[in-house]
């Protein structure tokens, strides 16, 4: 209840951010009514309005606009939709909603069904008469802007991050670190105290689940009991933060960020599934935790590793001794009185090394390279890249923005281009970079020299064949000038599966390049497809102008004997009219190009097939001029006749639609089956042996293309829609002063330091509340992803920033960090299960009950990896191998590696993974759900896993080597709670290991699943107790 | 998460008792694990009360349809084969078709007649191939939309987005957006059940995902023969060591929490077991079909000596005690008859249709008397569907392609207008033409019969509200009674 009416008043807030009056100005400007004609009005409101009302303003009205339209009132109408007018007054054949209605071209409406005749006569009529709309007492179109950039500049978090004054607070003395200061001053002003301390087992068991997912031992236990010193707590938290088990917890905390899979989720027939070399990206990120790498070159890196390099000289990775460690006072310091240290310590790479000397860190781009595939299309793997970028790194949702302006925060469509851009041009190398020391190569010799001979088929592979695809494309080229006049241009093209013979049939990858190229080169004037335009009009005017009036739907075959098609005699007295004016255009007349003319002028081509043909005759004439000119002289850049290299330019300049690189190729043999198996077999030759037991580890890399070229807004994210051009830069909201589009490259290492900078407002901000977050079980930010206008706003807007500029000043540690959190007395209070004063609690739960306060620690519940662990971890079974490829933890006989290390297969995820509330892979996660569900139990219960652990655990030699029950069941106890039995938990124990029911338990003959013994069977129910699987 | 539980929300001011926690009711029946206070435990109500966890439960229009069975047709069902008689096929049959642009159909083409007989039905004389006998009498009950329209001619993705509304995997699937929706009728059960054959469908298990819904709201698959259920299948050697270990661990974690007053989660934990306790016998109780008159298994085709179509026949008529059980939404994934379970005939169509046909229609009608026998039919929603239709013109003279263009698929029970033809596509059975449908549609059409509408049931993610139609769809109002 509490979230919605937080949604409620930030929508208000939101909406008070639209500029209402700017925007009714504008609108009373643009009313100019022309003279109203009564007759006219007249018409419209008995013919028109009604038509618009039944079909129309469901999708273009009040409630929706759909493409930006609206048609209930004259100013919608006048706006027109997101590519402009509708209606040109005066003008059908201009006016796209009677191309609509007419079913003329792609767009159809309404999209239900076909207008009656009699309705689409009437909006033409109307149209015709000046398409009058009567006068309106009232203006309803409401602004549908999105945020602006500068309003919401004043929104919280795009503030910059301030470091507060620390309150002065009563109870001084449980102030131990500057936190507790922030959390006191908010609960004494509600009169609430902090709760008392927990003991010290709790706190241990606290610290070590916190830092390493895993249950102290019971020496541990013990030793921290026994410790009287002052800093016991801290000796506890630096041997924690000193363990590699630190960064198998917190990385796998960044790899729900990161939404790490080792698949790409559904794929092609054959394609490869799997990732080859996931794994090195999730090593790469326990590495960094457990060097402390500091979170702003852990970006950089993640975004731009293959640009930048550590600088050795200054600080680099695992420099503990520089920071922190055991520096009593420095992490306490006053962020104000520290200076800020210099820039993130990493190097650009000159352009030469780029290319050499890979890096083990060059695995850090993982985070960009392992999500979803999407059938491999690149708008929605690029919009993924944006959205773990932005959600992930800055807490804000960008994503929203590739349809449409953001509706709740300032980020428009150009903005969101503006990344799309930096992603469209960073490309993967087609084989994964090897990320091996040279020193190390020799223990690899024998992998690598055949990654060499297998990488050497799959590049002499997609040689051949674009060497083939290219002579076949370019022969054929009339056929596909013609077939790409038919297609329809498609959003989202996809090449799928076996669809072509590609010995015989035209590649519709290319078909679809064609009708591309014709329909851009339709918006200006092309001398050369000028004339074919000018044809293909009139071939499609006089399906058009059929007797019945009804234009066929395009897509619709024209092979059925029941179409109506253009006459062949009808088409060439048309185009013979049309041709005999172009041989001598008149004055001022758009050029064209004169072999195309003199082509076409004798004799006229009685069909658009036949022009096709002319043209397909034209274009390899052109390949074979340029043939013999290379041959007499093989440095000519141009044919003489600048017509013919017009012509030529069509076939293999730049931009020609039939100009493949190698890159471009393996589009075009998916289509086939044979091909496409073929590319898979090659390709599987390389990432099999990438992925192969003994491999080298390879980084899931990203380069810089190697001519960055700008892409432009993909209107309503229609990616064949192109509009403005969208420089690469970053969001508007979070730079100060004047903007500047990205100079180097994609603009990748550019955007990275934009984001790990300690003036972004967002970056610091959000990582802290994610530590946070993990520490307490709720962020100071409840929408740890969304720090936009309709998150959660902090429940300590100034702990926050004192957090997080605290951070940024220390250097961006991590490790800083979480000495600063739990040495505090906020984080080692005892949960509110602990308390003992029944007064205060109820105080407190009244006046907060969701403990927003911090009036006591919350109780958390292990998660998968933690309870997975620990189950090992008691059975005896905990294998801390680290790193590699990843594990399946599933099948019998099951892994015991710890929990991080698990294959992740994206595409079916184990159901104990969704079970246990695991990170949805899919995207970014920010936060893991805690529900409770029986197939949990039933895990737990009946799981042979867990069977497996259980019999483990009773095998225990420090256990079975016990003489008395009770001294087993105390042990057993120690083991997994790190505390001694009560005298009742003996008592029930052993009435329990006596009592009739289980005496009845008898061994099963050799060979057969032995049920658990009684001592076991009472072991599992400690292990599916309470106090197992929560933490206090 | 218990509602009823919290401080703040108790609003209204009369005294309201509290519910008994389980944890006091043990500690006030008996020490540790007697049998009576076990069985005192582990009895409760099918149709528990019990408040849900993260639902919107909440209904937006009247309730038509309680539950929902949805009979998947994997792989593309003929359209012009079954419920789309198209005469002017008979009349080109063989001749050439040129132009397709259909990636899956290629090679020379022509057009292909049914090799099926279509007769009308019932009073509605709605037209249905041989292919289905058993579901043809059954015509005054379907509303046949025949207008359906998908994406792209790809399995994967039209699955997906049939049962997600979106081509790309990570969305919720209409029976977790159902259940989050609706919330369930019965906690001992999951709301949410795919009774598959084995068979992952093309776009994988992501079919059934949850998404960004709580994992609350997350499929269970019951598999149609071996353990129903991952875990199911109680470890213990009997009944009795289950019950004393569980008794024995509500008494260990009656140390852990004496202090006080109510903790959702842990109460929530020990309810948790007991639920999964009890799920271990219902959920063979509810799939156990020995208990069926005779009759009522002839009816569903478990006499049959093909052994897909009797399995088939026992997925219908556990969907049925499922349903009644109270659970939310139940899926059935195709036999493994022909092509593997699927309708992907792209070759043998007259065989692998037949054989489809055979296993699946017997039960489906059986499925539709015996809810109506039962008074259940006009609560429940049966949805027929596949990912698309199939071409109806052939490189050979026996298999189809996919056809994305213009399919069928048809609505029964659960307040829908049974006789009811919906929609067209052109006379070839090329493109949808008439009153068009997506998913999307689908979605909001079977969404508003449960009172929910599609635009207003959205869930919290990623900083945006999502729906299943995603911003699309509109309630197809025509087949609604």
């Amino acid at each position: 209840m509490r979230t919605r009416i937080i949604i409620v008043g930030l929508l208000a807030f939101a909406g008070s951010l639209w500029p209402a009056n700017l925007i009714a100005t504008r609108v009373h400007a643009q009313a100019t009514p022309p003279p109203i004609d009564k007759q006219a009005e007249e018409f419209f409101e008995r013919e028109v309005r009604p038509i618009l009302v039944e079909h129309c303003q469901s999708c273009h009205g009040a409630r929706k606009q759909e493409l930006g339209l609206r048609l209930d009132s004259a100013e919608g109408l006048r706006k027109g939709s997101e590519s402009g007018p509708v209606v040109t007054a005066g003008d059908i054949e201009q006016s796209r909603l009677i191309t609509a209605v007419r079913y003329g071209d792609d767009t159809k409406m309404p999209p239900k069904g076909k207008l009656p005749a009699k309705a689409i006569a009437s909006l033409e009529k109307w149209v015709k008469q000046g398409a009058v709309w009567p006068k309106e007492d009232s203006v309803p179109a409401k602004a549908r802007a999105g945020v602006s950039v500068e309003a919401a500049k004043d929104h919280w978090a795009f503030q910059p991050i301030r470091s507060p004054a620390i309150p002065i607070v009563k109870a001084n003395e449980l102030v131990t670190t500057s936190i507790d200061s922030f959390i006191l001053a908010r609960l004494e002003a509600a009169g609430l105290p902090l709760s008392p301390e927990a003991d010290r087992r709790t706190l241990i068991r606290r610290a070590t689940f916190d830092l390493h997912g895993l249950p102290p031992t019971p020496e541990e236990v013990t030793a921290f009991e026994r410790d009287v010193s002052p800093d016991a707590f801290k000796s506890v938290i630096e041997r924690l933060l000193g363990s590699p088990r630190y960064g198998e917890r917190w990385g796998r905390h960044w790899l729900d960020v990161a939404r790490y899979s080792d698949t790409k989720g559904y794929v092609r027939l054959n394609e490869n599934p799997r990732y080859p070399s996931s794994w090195t990206y999730r090593d790469y990120v326990i590495r960094a935790m457990n060097d402390d790498l500091p979170f702003d070159t852990f970006i950089v890196e993640q975004l731009a590793a293959d640009l930048v390099k550590r600088d050795k000289g200054t600080r680099g990775s695992g420099d503990k001794e520089t920071r922190g460690q055991g520096d009593k006072g420095k992490e306490e310091a006053d962020a104000r009185t520290l200076v800020p240290r210099s820039p993130d310590p990493l190097v650009p790479l000159s352009p030469a090394e780029t290319s050499s000397a890979p890096s083990a860190q060059l695995a850090a781009l993982g985070f960009l390279t392992l999500g979803q595939r999407f059938l491999n299309s690149p708008p929605d793997i690029i919009d993924d890249r944006i959205d773990v970028v932005t959600r992930g790194l800055l807490g804000l949702t960008v994503s929203c923005a590739r349809c449409h302006d953001h509706k709740f925060d300032p980020v428009p469509t150009r903005d969101y281009y503006g990344l799309y851009g930096v992603f469209a041009n960073s490309v993967e190398p087609r084989v994964p970079p090897l990320i091996v020391p040279a020193a190390q190569h020799a223990q690899f010799e024998a992998y690598l020299k055949e990654l060499q001979s297998r990488s050497n088929q799959l590049d002499e592979y997609l040689r051949t064949q674009h060497a083939a695809l290219t002579a076949a494309v370019r022969t054929r080229a009339g056929d596909y000038l013609l077939a790409g006049q038919h297609d329809p241009v498609q959003a989202n093209f996809l090449a799928v599966m076996f669809l072509i013979d590609s010995k015989k049939d035209l590649n519709p990858v290319m078909t679809q390049r064609w009708a591309r190229h014709l329909e851009q080169s339709r918006k200006g004037h092309d001398p050369v497809l000028a004339p074919w335009h000018a044809l293909a009009r009139l071939a499609s005017a006089s399906v058009r102008h059929q007797p019945d009036g009804a234009a066929k739907p395009a897509g619709e075959t024209s092979s059925a004997p029941s179409d109506k098609t253009a006459t062949p005699a009808e088409f060439a007295t048309r185009a013979s009219e049309l041709i005999a004016q172009w041989p001598a255009p008149a004055d001022g007349a758009p050029r064209l190009n004169r072999v195309v003319v003199e082509a076409l002028f004798k004799p006229p081509p009685p069909s658009l097939a036949e022009a096709a043909q002319t043209y397909g005759r034209l274009l390899r004439e052109a390949e074979q001029r340029w043939q013999r000119l290379l041959k007499e002289s093989p440095a000519a850049t141009k044919l003489d006749d600048p017509e013919w290299e017009e012509l030529r330019q069509l076939l293999m300049g730049a931009d020609s639609p039939l100009t493949l690189t190698i890159d471009d190729v393996e589009e075009f043999l998916f289509v086939d089956a044979t091909t496409q198996q073929q590319l898979h077999a090659k390709q599987r030759l390389v990432t099999d042996w990438i992925g192969s037991p003994g491999a080298a580890p390879h980084a899931m890399a990203l380069e810089d293309a190697k001519q960055p070229a700008d892409t432009r807004v993909f209107i309503r994210g229609n990616a064949s829609n192109p509009g403005e051009i969208a420089p690469r830069q970053f969001l508007a909201a979070l730079t100060r002063g004047e903007r500047q589009p990205f100079q180097h490259g994609s603009g990748r290492l550019e955007l990275a330091r934009a984001i790990a900078s300690a003036d972004n407002p967002l970056t610091a901000r959000v990582l802290v509340n994610r530590v946070w977050m993990n520490h307490f079980g709720t962020g100071l930010v409840r929408t740890p992803s969304d720090f936009g206008l309709r998150g959660e706003r902090p429940t300590h807007p100034e702990l926050l920033d004192h957090l997080a500029s605290l951070f940024t000043v220390n250097g961006w540690s991590l490790k800083t960090l979480h000495r600063q959190i739990m040495l505090s007395s906020t984080y080692r209070q005892q949960s509110a299960s602990q308390s003992a004063n029944q007064h205060v609690l109820a105080a407190a739960r009244a006046k907060d009950p969701e403990n927003t306060l911090l009036w006591s620690m919350n109780r958390r519940r292990l998660d998968w990896e933690s309870l997975r662990d620990a189950l090992l971890v008691v059975s005896g079974r905990l294998d801390l191998t680290m790193g590699g490829s990843s594990v399946d933890l599933f099948a019998p006989p099951f892994s015991s590696r710890r929990s991080v290390y698990g294959f992740i297969d994206r595409q079916s995820l184990p159901s104990a993974l969704r079970t246990f509330d695991f990170a949805p892979p899919d995207a970014s996660s920010p936060q893991r759900h805690q529900t409770t569900v029986p197939q949990q139990a039933l895990f737990l219960m009946n799981s042979p896993f867990l069977r497996q652990q259980v019999q483990q655990l009773g095998a225990r030699p420090d256990v079975t080597r016990l003489a008395t029950t009770a001294e087993k069941i105390n042990a057993a106890h120690r083991l997994l709670f790190g505390r001694p039995a009560t005298a009742d938990e003996i008592d029930l124990g052993e009435k329990y290991l006596s009592s009739a029911t289980t005496a009845t338990a008898e061994p099963v003959p050799e060979g057969q699943p032995q049920f658990l013994s009684p001592w076991e069977e009472y072991l599992q129910a400690l292990l599916l107790s309470n106090e197992f699987v929560f933490v206090d | 998460m218990l509602i009823g539980n919290s401080n703040s929300l108790s609003s209204c001011p009369g005294f309201r008792a509290r519910p008994v926690s389980r944890r006091e009711m043990l500690a006030t029946a008996a020490n540790g694990f007697g049998m009576v206070a076990l069985s005192a435990l582990m009895a409760d109500g099918v149709r528990a009360n019990s408040p849900v966890d993260v639902t919107a439960a909440r209904r937006h229009f009247p309730v038509k349809a309680k539950n929902v069975i949805f009979c998947f047709m994997d792989g593309g069902v003929s359209h012009v084969d079954s419920f789309d008689p198209k005469p002017k096929l008979d009349e080109l049959d063989g001749k050439p078709f040129t132009e397709s642009k259909n990636p899956t159909a290629n090679g020379n083409r022509q057009w292909l007649k049914s090799p099926w007989t279509f007769q009308k039905y019932g009073q509605s004389g709605m037209p249905i191939s041989s292919l289905f006998p058993h579901t043809a009498r059954c015509a005054d009950d379907l509303a046949v939309i025949r207008s359906m329209k998908a994406d792209l001619p790809i399995h994967s993705t039209g699955v997906l987005r049939l049962h997600t509304g979106s081509n790309n995997a990570g969305k919720p699937s209409l029976g977790s957006w159902v259940n989050y929706g609706l919330g369930s009728e019965n906690r001992n059960l999951p709301g949410f059940v795919v009774l598959s054959f084995g068979v992952v469908p093309c776009g994988g298990l992501e079919n059934f995902s949850n998404g960004f819904l709580p994992a609350s709201h997350q499929a269970s698959q019951f598999q149609a023969d071996g353990t129903p259920i991952h875990n199911i299948q109680p470890a213990d050697k009997d009944r009795r060591l289950q019950q004393a270990k569980l008794a024995l661990l509500r008494s260990q974690d009656e140390s852990f929490s004496r202090s006080l007053g109510t903790e959702d989660s842990i109460e929530s934990a020990i309810q948790n077991y007991e639920m999964a306790y009890r799920m271990q016998s219902l959920v063979p109780d509810v799939l156990d079909l020995s208990r069926e008159t005779e009759a009522t298994q002839k009816l569903y085709g478990l006499d049959s000596k093909a052994p897909s179509q009797k399995l088939y026949g026992i997925q219908c008529l556990r969907a049925r005690r499922l349903i009644e059980s109270g659970v939310r939404f139940v899926e059935i994934t195709c036999p493994p008859g022909a092509s593997n379970g699927t309708w992907d005939q792209h070759g043998a169509l007259k065989q692998g249709h037949e054989k489809n046909a055979l296993d699946t229609d017997q039960a489906i009608a059986g499925l539709i008397h015996d809810l109506k026998q039962r008074g259940l039919f006009d609560e429940t929603l049966i949805v027929w569907a596949g990912e698309f239709g199939r071409t109806p013109h052939s490189s050979g003279r026996d298999g189809r392609d996919h056809h994305p263009e213009g399919f069928s698929v048809w609505l029964a029970g659960g307040g829908t207008k049974g006789g009811t033809i919906y929609g067209a596509t052109d006379e070839l059975g090329m493109h949808a033409v008439e009153n068009v449908s997506t998913f999307h549609d689908l979605h909001a059409t079977i969404l508003h019969l449960l009172g929910l509408d599609h635009e207003r049931l959205t869930y919290r993610h990623a900083g945006r509200d999502f729906r299943l139609t995603d911003v699309h769809g509109n309630a197809i109002r025509e087949v609604i009674a």
